[in-house]
């Protein structure tokens, strides 16, 4: 599709800072978007969450950038920003009117070369303090909060650099001290291992300049050696029960799988969809509206760059078991796996991909986003046509193929059930 | 480096915008149509807003509205449920149904070359439904657990609580959007084709569609469906019932909670009030974002939560000011005080510095906010809702600009008032009980 053949420049600085340029004039508009190559698979154990907690450092000013004005001069000039954390990256972004488009080169420099000179402990202890709030009202105090970390840990093998959760665990986030976050920033947020993306209504030439002028004589940090990571199989299926301030049951399947962009990512994607992506979807028509013995259910293929995997979620209706939900998977994934899939229901999942791609060049930020994540896994920001192709490809008999080749492996069921009451 | 770093960069010359001008025309059903046109993407988003929502629920059947919302696609025309929902996904488009306080919203994005398909499955859903017995049941104990869920929900505890609380037992908005648990299991499914039969109506409803096709493009392609939707008796209003604030704390027991979830807030005036910008102005600097005094007082200074703001929430017939945060349980007390201190010291007036800041804030931000369909579709969607001037954008900017310092603090004056706010705390009671037994935030209650 002509549409998602996106403009684009890509260069690297001297320091080693890659550089993405795309330009869209629709709006008065610019969004720069930077990915620092690092998330929580780079943390060390005892450190958990310190790629988060940086989401929240790179915040609290630099040398030129005293603490909440880097928030203040954004929103002064109309602008809007933000940043994440995962397991493989973290990103900082910001959308202004094109004619701002200096001001967020100078802050995003600012504290990519300048963050040490204006740290001190009474901003970690601030932040300390957030991040745990943040981990209480995300996770520990939400229903269910407490799945995908259970999940992971049990999936993973201990030393696998996705077992722990992206924000970290709680004792950890209590203490960190200063020379870690020096030593972290030290290591990972140098122009090297970072990637810039301007995308929006801009002059070229200007702006190249203007990059060079605040980003080039940024020193570059040390080489980073790729984490060495063994995805060790599970060498039995693992039952884990939780109890939680809940009504309902909830069951959680995780399977291993492959990589984000690995050969078969776009098909696991598709399975998802035809199991839970809709009311026509296999599991959703059976156990939600059909059976009623679920009030809802889902499937995804989750995946970084070191491994992923494939979950299924679904909350029990009152009066029925887990039991009577996991029979149900089960026999439905086995059909797949023996009957296939017919041509139809392929055709409709394919369908709304397609549509989903068109959609999401809607915002310009998630375009900046999309060619940084592209650049990282892929080393090409304009993947969007090579992307959706990678879905389009995809047959019936693939679908069996990793239903069987995924699915038939040992996994890790989570039943997250009602605290029982203290009698 | 030749220049220096500490020298924060100045804008190049300013930008120009102008929002790209709305249409209106209406069919013979007395169905109005707004339009827009935006063509950057072969996008087409068409939304249908029906003067049908939860404030209409009929007396001991509150979820009415939203049982219908539920099941209004749940088959129409010559397609059951199943089949209507493979069309929508055999087109690539989004649908969705959603229902508020005020109205139900049916909103549809699409790729342009599948408008006319998807748009004749809205109007089949508009008017031949099959509302059916077997459906209702099904999204009828769909909807019974879900609120069973919601109420492990710290969040939503603490939001029905304070609506509830705030408007008062007879108000239209006092019930949750999605009704009440022993409501719903009273409601049959005749009394849902009666809420269709008596609400549904074109004359009762708007469309605003965005996107990439002409006027008489979209005004062909909304005969033979939509333009058949057939009119009947439409004046439906709710009357406004006032209840008086009283400083109250409400503590809703949640067992085990680790955060306390806080609501602290009173009644306001309408949206269409003539201090709209000056309120707005005020609460940019009160707690509308990350810099505002509220969220750097309660997180940036003292770490007690991960976020806190405030805002004016406008209904289509009321309206009330609300602060909302969650904290460590041990940090309530703390945290109420200084959200107090705040709505207190903002009564003493702003500086010209804030101001500036809020009003360059709005201002500048003001193109980004029509960038996506879903974005134009929904402030045209609120101008109408909230009856304002058609060229209530056209002006916005010249009326923020225009806002002066003396009119913001005596909004302040006017529009805050920290001793009638009610307080609601979902949070572990014989905890918060301790820790309130000294403080005077009002009058305590336990509730739920």
């Amino acid at each position: 599709m002509k549409l998602l053949n996106i403009n684009y420049q890509k260069y690297k600085l001297d320091n080693g800072l890659e550089v993405i340029l795309h330009q869209n004039k629709n709006l008065p508009a610019i969004a720069v978007n930077v990915w620092y190559k690092v998330g929580s698979a780079q943390e060390t154990k005892g450190k958990t969450g310190i790629a988060h907690l940086f989401e929240h450092m790179m915040f609290q000013g630099s040398e030129n950038v005293e603490k909440e004005l880097h928030f203040k001069y954004v929103q002064e000039s109309g602008g809007s920003l933000n940043a994440s954390t995962s397991i493989d990256r973290t990103n900082y972004y910001e959308k202004l009117p094109s004619n701002y488009l200096e001001l967020a080169l100078w802050l995003e420099s600012d504290r990519m070369g300048f963050f040490l000179p204006a740290l001190n402990q009474a901003k970690l202890d601030n932040q300390k303090d957030v991040v745990f709030n943040e981990r209480l009202e995300r996770y520990d105090n939400q229903p269910y909060g407490l799945a995908w970390e259970l999940l992971m840990t049990n999936l993973y093998d201990k030393n696998h650099p996705y077992s722990w959760p992206t924000i970290g665990f709680a004792n950890d986030i209590k203490n960190y001290n200063l020379d870690d976050v020096v030593n972290f920033f030290k290591k990972h947020y140098s122009p090297n291992n970072a990637s810039l993306v301007v995308a929006g209504n801009f002059e070229v030439e200007k702006t190249k300049s203007l990059i060079e002028k605040y980003f080039a004589y940024i020193e570059s940090g040390e080489e980073l050696n790729h984490i060495q990571v063994v995805n060790k199989k599970l060498s039995e299926k693992k039952v884990i029960t939780h109890e939680d301030n809940v009504h309902l049951e909830r069951l959680y399947l995780s399977w291993s799988t492959g990589i984000a962009y690995g050969e078969d990512e776009a098909a696991l994607d598709i399975l998802s969809d035809l199991l839970t992506g809709s009311k026509n979807s296999r599991l959703y028509k059976t156990l939600v509206f059909r059976k009623e013995i679920a009030q809802d259910i889902s499937a995804f293929q989750f995946s970084g760059k070191y491994a992923g995997n494939f979950t299924i979620v679904a909350t029990a209706k009152p009066g029925h078991t887990l039991d009577e939900i996991k029979s149900e998977i089960f026999k439905e994934i086995n059909n797949i796996k023996a009957n296939g899939i017919s041509s139809k229901e392929l055709h409709r999942s394919k369908i709304g991909i397609k549509s989903s791609f068109v959609f999401s060049l809607q915002n310009l930020d998630s375009i900046a986003d999309h060619l940084n994540s592209y650049n990282f896994y892929l080393n090409e920001p304009n993947s969007f046509s090579y992307d959706l192709n990678r879905y389009d490809k995809v047959t019936t008999e693939e679908i069996n193929n990793v239903s069987e080749k995924y699915l038939s492996k040992l996994f890790v069921e989570l039943r997250i059930i009602p605290k029982r009451s203290k009698t | 480096m030749k220049y220096d770093r500490s020298i924060k960069p100045s804008p190049s010359s300013e930008i120009s915008f102008r929002m790209t001008s709305q249409s209106k025309f209406s069919l013979n059903n007395e169905l109005d149509i707004y339009f827009v046109k935006k063509n950057d993407l072969p996008i087409i988003r068409l939304n249908v807003i029906i003067n049908a929502g939860s404030k209409f629920d009929p007396i001991n059947k509150k979820g009415t509205s939203n049982l219908l919302t539920m099941c209004i696609d749940e088959g129409a025309g010559k397609y059951n449920a199943l089949e209507l929902s493979e069309q929508f996904d055999l087109l690539g488009a989004h649908f969705s149904l959603n229902c508020n306080n005020d109205t139900i919203q049916i909103s549809l994005q699409t790729l342009k070359e599948n408008f006319r398909e998807a748009l004749d499955l809205i109007g089949k859903i508009l008017t031949e439904p099959h509302l059916a017995e077997k459906d209702f049941e099904r999204e009828k104990s769909k909807i019974q657990t879900q609120l069973k869920q919601l109420s492990d929900d710290p969040d939503y505890l603490a939001n029905t609580a304070f609506d509830s609380i705030l408007f008062g037992e007879s108000h239209p908005y006092s019930f949750p959007v999605l009704g009440l648990n022993d409501n719903i299991a009273n409601i049959n499914n005749d009394e849902i084709n009666d809420y269709y039969s008596k609400f549904i109506l074109p004359n009762n409803s708007f469309i605003i569609a965005v996107g990439d096709i002409t006027k008489e493009e979209l005004k062909k392609n909304l005969n033979g469906g939509i333009s058949d939707w057939e009119k009947g008796n439409a004046d439906f209003h709710v009357g406004k019932v006032s209840s008086p604030d009283k400083k109250t704390v409400y503590i809703v027991n949640k067992k085990d909670a680790v955060q306390t979830e806080i609501r602290v807030g009173h009644h306001s005036t309408m949206k269409k009030s003539k201090d709209y910008y000056s309120k707005h102005l005020l609460n940019t600097i009160l707690g509308g974002q990350f810099t505002s005094r509220i969220n750097l007082n309660l997180r940036e200074k003292h770490g007690y939560t991960y976020g806190a703001g405030s805002s004016f929430n406008y209904y289509k017939d009321d309206a009330y000011f609300g602060v909302s945060t969650s904290v460590g349980i041990e940090n309530t007390t703390n945290t109420l005080n200084e959200i107090f201190y705040e709505l207190n010291n903002i009564r003493n007036g702003v500086t010209e510095e804030e101001l500036s800041f809020a009003k360059s804030s709005i201002i500048r931000k003001f193109p980004l906010n029509f960038e996506t369909f879903r974005q134009v579709a929904s402030h045209i969607i609120g101008k109408v809702i909230y009856d304002l001037p058609d060229d209530y954008y056209d002006k916005y900017v010249e009326n923020i600009n225009a806002v002066t310092i003396d009119e913001v603090n005596k909004a302040a004056a006017k529009n805050i008032f920290p001793d009638s706010a009610m307080t609601v705390l979902v949070g572990d009671k014989d905890k918060l009980l301790k820790q309130l037994k000294d403080d005077n935030f009002g009058e305590i209650k336990v509730v739920g």
